[in-house]
């Protein structure tokens, strides 16, 4: 049930710029009448004061049905230490209450209940002081997170800082987001940004242009994938914020059993792969794992292969996949699992973790994988304490390493209400304190290129050199505001090619007259 | 005054219907006729435009065959399993109501849980599937349950038998309770054997409620969504990927209202057909 177009059209009936997830300034015009519910929700929790809304926008507003499959984002202030839950879930971006919950069980029963519910206003203005919202995903341990946040909070007295924690998929994010701004809301300024999404957004102009902000100096100091990535039609529309790129994992005394150095090229590797497994003789032991269901994650392998080959995807508004380098890339992929049996047929059905689980268990030679796995095998306890070696990704002949750059940029939310102050706090978490503090307490690489040879950082987090060169050479995946479109598209294609479903040929032939058919919508 | 009176108690309900049933999918049907990317400030009237495209989508058609080969084949399954198991949990032995309970454990777990759990399950290096055919020697590789283009269906047919084979169970079950033990007793006295018994008694009267176990699957089955974006998100190579599934990518992951809601109006049409169909059949079961 496509909700976001029954909002569009439902909008006029109710006013305000949205009335799913209000404004801040359209809300708080909307009048509190105190009756009983509104006292009594009230005295439950101190802190946030109570609006009334219109029984048929709240009826509307709880739809059941998009609502039942939806995560939701947790809204947390640390100084009332209230919570308020907001559904994400697909076109929704409902704020539920106890109240709303209760009230919808009831719905379902009769009508009579909707009458009038409460809904939780966002802002209390305690005097003089500010609210920001940060919005972000679910950091490991937010300690370090929460302890820069008050350190802004100290600098500019009058500031209190919300965090708005999002549920963990990459995907819910995006729908929150994409709904929340679709109606311009301003209920968070500061807002976590996968690297995809960037021109996406700016060209929905859902964030604050940067660039007179930043000055002449630009983004200097910041690794240039990350840059490229936030940059959408020669301006800035976000801060890098910390990084990720693919790596290459090895068993470091199964290669120097056989004295092979890291691999330079796939070719290599697959050499030294074969060689291993054929004087091993264990049938548990495998090639190179990396991987391949049919997800976001093959993508960004499947353009590790092609772009270090030369290769790319777009190429203007046309597709460059049909390109023999591009082709010659994924057909290496096939041979790997399908004709050199390096690859086992298990990657075809692989994500992240089912990879690093069996890498983990000391059962793969080789692994492509993101840096998490690296802190993970490194804890007390772990099988594979001391025997992992990482180095840069390999590339083909003649051509550089080419990692697919993850990871995430701050952004300001355009419809802020203190454009100012979500500028100056999006400015000093991604500054170069900031990023340290990321690096050494949550292990995030950094996005900002000094930091890689900081003494501090490498003696507490001997892992943050190594990835120096992947973190460098890392390359976005296409940058276009039609990114997640094309991603679908060449998904299933990628999938049938390493299955050997289609031929590589074939495969890339259909995805580039998909991607040439999307790129055609674009109205200028 | 009577008649008018009625139509105030019943306001209320269809109301409710009205607003929450019925305008969301004559809206769908509306927006189907639009291109409409609000995301990229497209959103203009193309009428059929989207359907016209929709026959000549390959991925549509291939996801429509996947949730068709599906749907058939796990409700077949289901029902056989189901009856096989109302049968058995109908005799008295001891220790039935424990059984009763375990058996309805995994209709009781959410289909997210039963997908995370069948995907270790299934996993081609670690299963425990695997482990076990190779141990008892069915196998002599482990086989790629997930990653493989004809196997990965066969996978999610399983893990749905697994899960909705008890609610066939119960409501077979019920139905089988409703029959009355006396006819059991006469056809024992006329000799008859098992069989015969199970066919002209058992079977006949536990029509009504096989079919409806019967549509209830069948609507469900159509609409799966959960157990394969969590199992296999749609792979290998789009094999697994069902109708929902597709509308989903288009809807909420690519953003494209307008498409997305004709394959979700196709998908609702295609449910449509099929429930009229079984009502048709079911009728004349009845009277016939």
């Amino acid at each position: 049930m496509p909700r976001s177009g029954v909002r569009s059209s439902l909008r006029p009936l109710f006013g305000g710029a949205c009335w799913c997830l209000p404004s801040r300034r359209s809300s708080l015009n909307w009048g509190s009448p105190k009756r009983w519910w509104w006292r009594r929700s009230r005295s439950r929790s101190a802190a946030s004061s109570w609006r009334w809304r219109s029984p048929l926008a709240w009826a509307v507003g709880t739809w059941p049905e998009s609502c039942s499959n939806a995560a939701f984002t947790v809204r947390r202030k640390r100084r009332s230490g209230t919570r308020s839950l907001i559904c994400s879930g697909p076109g929704c971006g409902v704020r539920m209450t106890v109240c709303r919950l209760l009230g919808l069980s009831l719905l379902v029963t009769s009508l009579v209940v909707a009458v009038g519910c409460a809904r939780e206003e966002t802002v209390t203005h305690e005097k003089g002081t500010v609210e920001l919202v940060f919005a972000h995903f679910k950091v490991p341990s937010p300690e370090a997170l929460t302890g820069l946040i008050e350190a802004f909070e100290q600098q500019n007295p009058g500031v209190e800082v919300i965090e708005e924690v999002l549920p963990t998929s990459t995907d819910q994010q995006h729908q929150f987001y994409v709904t929340a701004l679709e109606g311009r809301s301003a209920t968070f300024d500061v807002f976590a940004l996968d690297v995809i999404w960037i021109q996406e957004f700016a060209r929905a102009g859902w964030l604050m242009d940067l660039t007179r902000r930043l000055g002449t100096d630009g983004l200097t100091g910041f690794l240039p994938g990350p840059v490229e990535a936030s940059t959408y039609k020669d301006r800035i529309y976000a801060l890098p914020w910390f990084v990720n790129a693919g790596i290459l994992y090895f068993r470091k005394d199964l290669l120097s059993k056989y004295g092979f150095a890291p691999p330079r090229t796939f070719k290599e590797l697959s050499r030294q792969a074969k060689i291993i497994l054929d004087s091993e003789q264990d049938p548990d032991l495998k090639g190179f794992v990396w991987q391949g269901k049919q997800y976001e994650g093959l993508i960004c392998v499947a353009l590790e292969f092609i772009h270090g080959n030369g290769g790319r995807v777009l190429d203007g508004r046309d597709s460059a996949l049909r390109d023999a380098r591009a082709v010659e890339a994924v057909r290496f992929m096939r041979d790997l699992v399908a004709v050199d049996k390096v690859s086992p047929a298990f990657v075809t059905s692989a994500d992240e973790e089912a990879t690093r689980h069996l890498f983990g268990a000391g059962r793969a030679i080789f692994m492509r994988n993101w840096p998490y796995a690296l802190t993970l095998y490194d804890r007390e306890g772990s099988t594979m304490r001391g025997r992992v070696g990482i180095a840069t990704l390999p590339s083909f002949e003649g051509y550089h390493s080419a990692p697919t750059l993850g990871g995430w940029l701050l952004g300001v939310n355009r419809f802020s209400a203190h454009p100012d102050l979500a500028w100056k706090l999006a400015e000093f978490l991604t500054s170069q304190e900031a990023q340290k503090v990321l690096a050494m307490r949550l292990g995030f690489p950094p996005a900002r290129d000094a930091l890689y040879h900081d003494a501090e950082l490498n003696r507490t987090n001997p892992f943050i050199l190594p990835l120096y060169e992947a973190m460098r050479r890392a390359r976005p995946r296409p940058v276009t505001p039609f990114y997640l479109m094309i991603s679908q598209l060449l998904q299933p294609e990628f999938s049938a090619a390493i299955m050997g479903v289609k031929s590589p040929e074939q495969a890339l032939d259909d995805a580039s007259r998909l991607i040439e058919h999307v790129l055609k919508l674009e109205v200028e | 005054m009577r008649g008018d009176r009625a139509f105030l108690m019943i306001l209320p309900a269809s109301l409710m219907i009205g607003v929450i049933a019925i305008f969301p999918i004559v809206h769908a049907f509306r927006i189907s006729l639009d291109r409409r990317m609000p995301v990229f400030g497209i959103s203009y009237f193309v009428g059929v435009d989207n359907y016209r495209f929709l026959l000549q989508d390959s991925r549509f058609w291939q996801s429509f065959l996947n949730t068709a080969y599906f749907s058939l084949l796990s409700v077949s399954l289901e029902l056989i399993t189901g009856l096989i198991l109302a049968i058995l949990l109908h005799r008295s032995f001891r220790g039935r109501g424990l059984f009763r309970a375990l058996v309805l454990i995994p209709w009781a777990v959410p289909t997210v849980v039963s997908a995370r759990m069948w995907e270790w399950i299934l996993n081609s290096e670690f299963g425990v599937l695997n482990y076990l055919l190779q141990q008892i020697g069915l196998l002599s590789a482990p086989l790629n349950w997930l990653g493989d283009r004809t196997l990965a269906m066969f996978a999610l047919i399983l893990a749905d038998v697994w899960k909705t084979s008890p609610f066939a169970a119960i409501i077979l079950l019920a139905g089988l309770q409703m029959i009355p033990e006396e006819l059991y007793e006469a056809a024992r006295v006329d000799g008859a054997g098992e069989w015969q018994i199970f066919r002209r008694i058992t079977a006949p009267l536990l029509l009504p409620f096989m079919v409806i176990a019967l549509l209830f699957r069948t609507l469900d089955a159509f609409r799966i969504f959960d157990l394969a974006y969590v199992l296999t998100g749609g792979g290998p190579a789009s094999t697994t990927e069902s109708l929902s599934l597709y509308a989903y990518t288009l809807l909420f992951q690519t953003l494209q209202f307008g498409y997305g809601s004709t394959v979700a109006v196709a998908t609702f049409l295609a449910v449509l057909l099929l429930s009229a169909v079984y009502i048709v059949v079911f009728r004349r079961q009845r009277h016939g």
